[in-house]
């Protein structure tokens, strides 16, 4: 992961006195180009770049849609980008579990929660096509072989329970089958592919690409440039940017080196940037969300996203220096990222705050035991230890713990107003289990801008560029200031397979 | 031109010399490969062997088999993983010339007693 730190501003600063000239070279030679007299090295129909759940999603639509000869490139060595180390939630309106536990949604609900959360700068049309394919999109991932936990979870932000979740609790329960079927139906794979460039034609569309091949990401290696013809067209899917210090840093000054991340390394954004020069319009781009649910106590998303995602209905977010709640538990997410980045010692350094569940209730998810296991949580008998544990002071920590659970009584929350629905009965009682939480940035809402068809729209001209489309996070403002989780499996699949639709229609 | 080449010469000629030299080797390779790079350089001395390269001895079932974990841990085999399968390529593990970290490492405190680095 420290190599993408070479993009970050603080060594990008130290290294333009001794090196300039070679840090600027490597860049300049990544630009598209027009594709006049050019010799082509290879052709192909359909060209999709990325192999996450966008990717992955619009090669199996564009082969059932009759594409013959469809290519995945992606750049890491391994396939999946973040979708391989996502957590596994799916959101969908209307799916047969909520019918078998009997809960009322619909498209308009699901997109009401988003259009909430994303502070009325979401996309509405974008969000309700979405939605009314969400259930399409979790049918090709049960066709592939992908299987959910037998229950629903409702997520921050979420009105109803609306979320599966996959029986590994990760996105790879997705990808893999996704990447199998993709191998059946006989999709070419290619990785170590770096896409560097578009090929335009006369009118500025999208003929093809240059491709790096034998690309060892972080790796001083020159590989070798191949010119591929697109006949059909080009599918982005090439994810956010999260990873890319300087890139978010240009966007939102604190998210600096020392703020976590838990993408995959290659989540750096060249993609998107080859796009807006290519005149595609950014939106968006300075919202970058933090997860709420992540621990200082292991890299990247790591085993504690997971356990806390699922224990925050029934659990107490602790202040550590008051010993007192500072937050709805499942408030949206950067309502609580920022309610946790104000958890601060009195010389102002971070002091991150608890989250205690009773062992009980903890228990039931499969993380749990991992948790404990791998020492990034702990378990109290008594809550003398655990205040002792995490110097928090006793009695106003037994103070809160009694009134909390009054609330669980009466199902009304007097302090933070939070859902009490999934907390019935769950009182707060030893023994514990606990882990720490800080955010870490987790997912950009920004990037360019695409229309119901997955179309990149042209800054200039309002149309969309032709032979280009996108899908999945390289795509911007869909979700507003804010998405909730859960919520980019089924944007990603959906475009995805909406992209493909509409290339082979083009 | 001709001083083009004769300078590319030197700097291949270096390479090489280097390679079978100074550079690092893991003991158990030494024995089986000796210092001829070109057994795994198999896209150039001077590029990463392929990712097949390493596959001419090893066999990832096998290698799966080996490291294979109980039941509760069966995700944290590094051969064959939750995220990745069998696809995962050895070098993102493991380097010949230099140490590595597993990649798990990035997101998982878990340990593998019998990875060098
Ligand atoms: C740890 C984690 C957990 C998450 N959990 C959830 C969840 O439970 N539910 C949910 O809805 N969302 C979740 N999200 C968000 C969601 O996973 C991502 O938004 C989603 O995976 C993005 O999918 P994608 O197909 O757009 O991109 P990705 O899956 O990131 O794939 C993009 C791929 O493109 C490749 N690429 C980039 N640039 C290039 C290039 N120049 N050339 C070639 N290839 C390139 C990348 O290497 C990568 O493999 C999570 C995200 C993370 C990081």
């Amino acid at each position: 992961m420290s190599n993408v730190d070479l993009l970050g501003r603080r060594n990008f600063i130290k290294g333009m006195g001794a090196a300039a000239g070679v840090a600027m070279a490597a860049p300049a030679m990544a630009v598209s180009e027009k594709a006049d007299g050019v010799k082509w090295d290879k052709e192909v129909e359909v060209l999709i770049i990325g192999s996450g759940f966008a990717g992955l999603a619009a090669a199996i639509e564009a082969t059932r849609k009759g594409a013959k000869d469809v290519h995945i490139f992606e750049k890491m060595a391994y396939f999946g980008g973040n979708s391989a180390i996502n957590g596994g939630l799916f959101a969908a309106p209307g799916t047969p579990m909520q019918k078998k536990e009997g809960v009322e949604d619909s498209v308009d609900r699901m997109v009401a929660d988003q259009l909430k959360s994303g502070r009325g700068i979401a996309d509405e049309a974008l969000l309700r096509h979405v939605a009314s394919h969400a259930v399409e999109a979790l049918q090709m991932t049960i066709d592939a072989g992908a299987e959910f936990h037998p229950y629903l979870q409702q997520l921050g932000g979420h009105s109803v329970a609306r979320t599966y979740q996959t029986t590994v609790s990760c996105g790879a329960g997705i990808t893999q089958p996704l990447y199998k079927e993709c191998k059946k139906l006989g999709v070419h794979t290619h990785n170590r592919s770096k896409f560097e460039g578009f090929l335009v034609g006369d009118k500025g569309e999208v003929l093809g690409v240059k491709m790096r091949e034998n690309y060892h990401f972080g790796e001083d290696q020159p590989g070798k440039v191949l010119k591929i013809r697109a006949k059909r067209g080009v599918i982005m899917a090439t994810g956010g940017f999260a990873q890319n210090v300087d890139l978010r840093m240009a966007q939102d000054p604190t998210l600096t080196s020392e703020v976590g991340c838990t993408n995959a390394p290659g989540a750096t954004g060249e993609g998107m940037y080859e796009m807006f020069r290519l005149g595609a319009i950014p939106v968006h781009l300075a919202h970058i969300q933090s997860g709420p649910w992540a621990s200082p106590d292991e890299g990247g998303f790591g085993y504690v996203s997971n356990y806390s995602i699922y224990n925050f209905p029934h659990s107490m977010a602790i202040n550590r220096l008051t010993g007192k709640r500072f937050m709805n538990e499942i408030a949206d997410r950067k309502t609580r990222a920022d309610a946790e980045l104000a958890c601060r010692d009195e010389q102002g350094n971070p002091l991150p705050p608890i989250l205690i569940t009773s062992y009980k209730d903890s228990k039931k998810h499969p993380n749990t035991k991992k948790v404990i296991k791998y020492n990034v949580g702990w378990k109290f008998d008594t809550i003398e230890e655990l205040a002792k544990h995490f110097e928090v002071p006793l009695k106003p920590l037994k103070a809160q713990i009694e009134e909390y659970n009054g609330y669980v009584k009466s199902g009304e929350d007097k302090q933070f107003g939070k859902n009490m629905t999934k907390a019935k009965d769950k009182y707060i009682e030893a023994p514990f289990t606990v882990v720490r939480l800080w955010p870490k940035v987790h997912y950009c809402q920004g990037g360019v801008q695409v229309n119901t068809k997955a179309e990149v729209k042209d800054s200039f001209t309002g149309q969309p560029i032709k032979g280009l489309y996108a899908a999945g996070e390289v795509c911007g403002g869909i979700h507003g200031v804010s998405r909730l989780g859960s919520c980019s499996i089924p944007e990603c699949m959906v475009m995805g397979m909406t992209a493909a639709r509409s290339v082979m229609k083009a | 031109m001709k001083k083009v080449n004769i300078v590319l010469a030197l700097v291949l000629a270096g390479l090489v010399s280097l390679s079978a030299q100074a550079v690092e080797q893991r003991a158990w390779h030494k024995e089986v490969i000796g210092k001829d790079c070109k057994v795994c350089h198999d896209n150039g001395i001077k590029q990463f062997p392929s990712d097949q390269a390493c596959l001419q001895c090893h066999d990832v079932d096998d290698l799966a088999a080996q490291t294979a974990r109980s039941e509760e841990d069966k995700w944290q085999n590094p051969h064959n993983n939750l995220h990745y399968g069998k696809d995962l390529p050895c070098q993102e593990c493991h380097g010949e010339h230099k140490s590595k970290k597993p990649l798990c490492s990035n997101c998982h405190t878990f340990k593998f007693d019998k990875h060098k680095e």
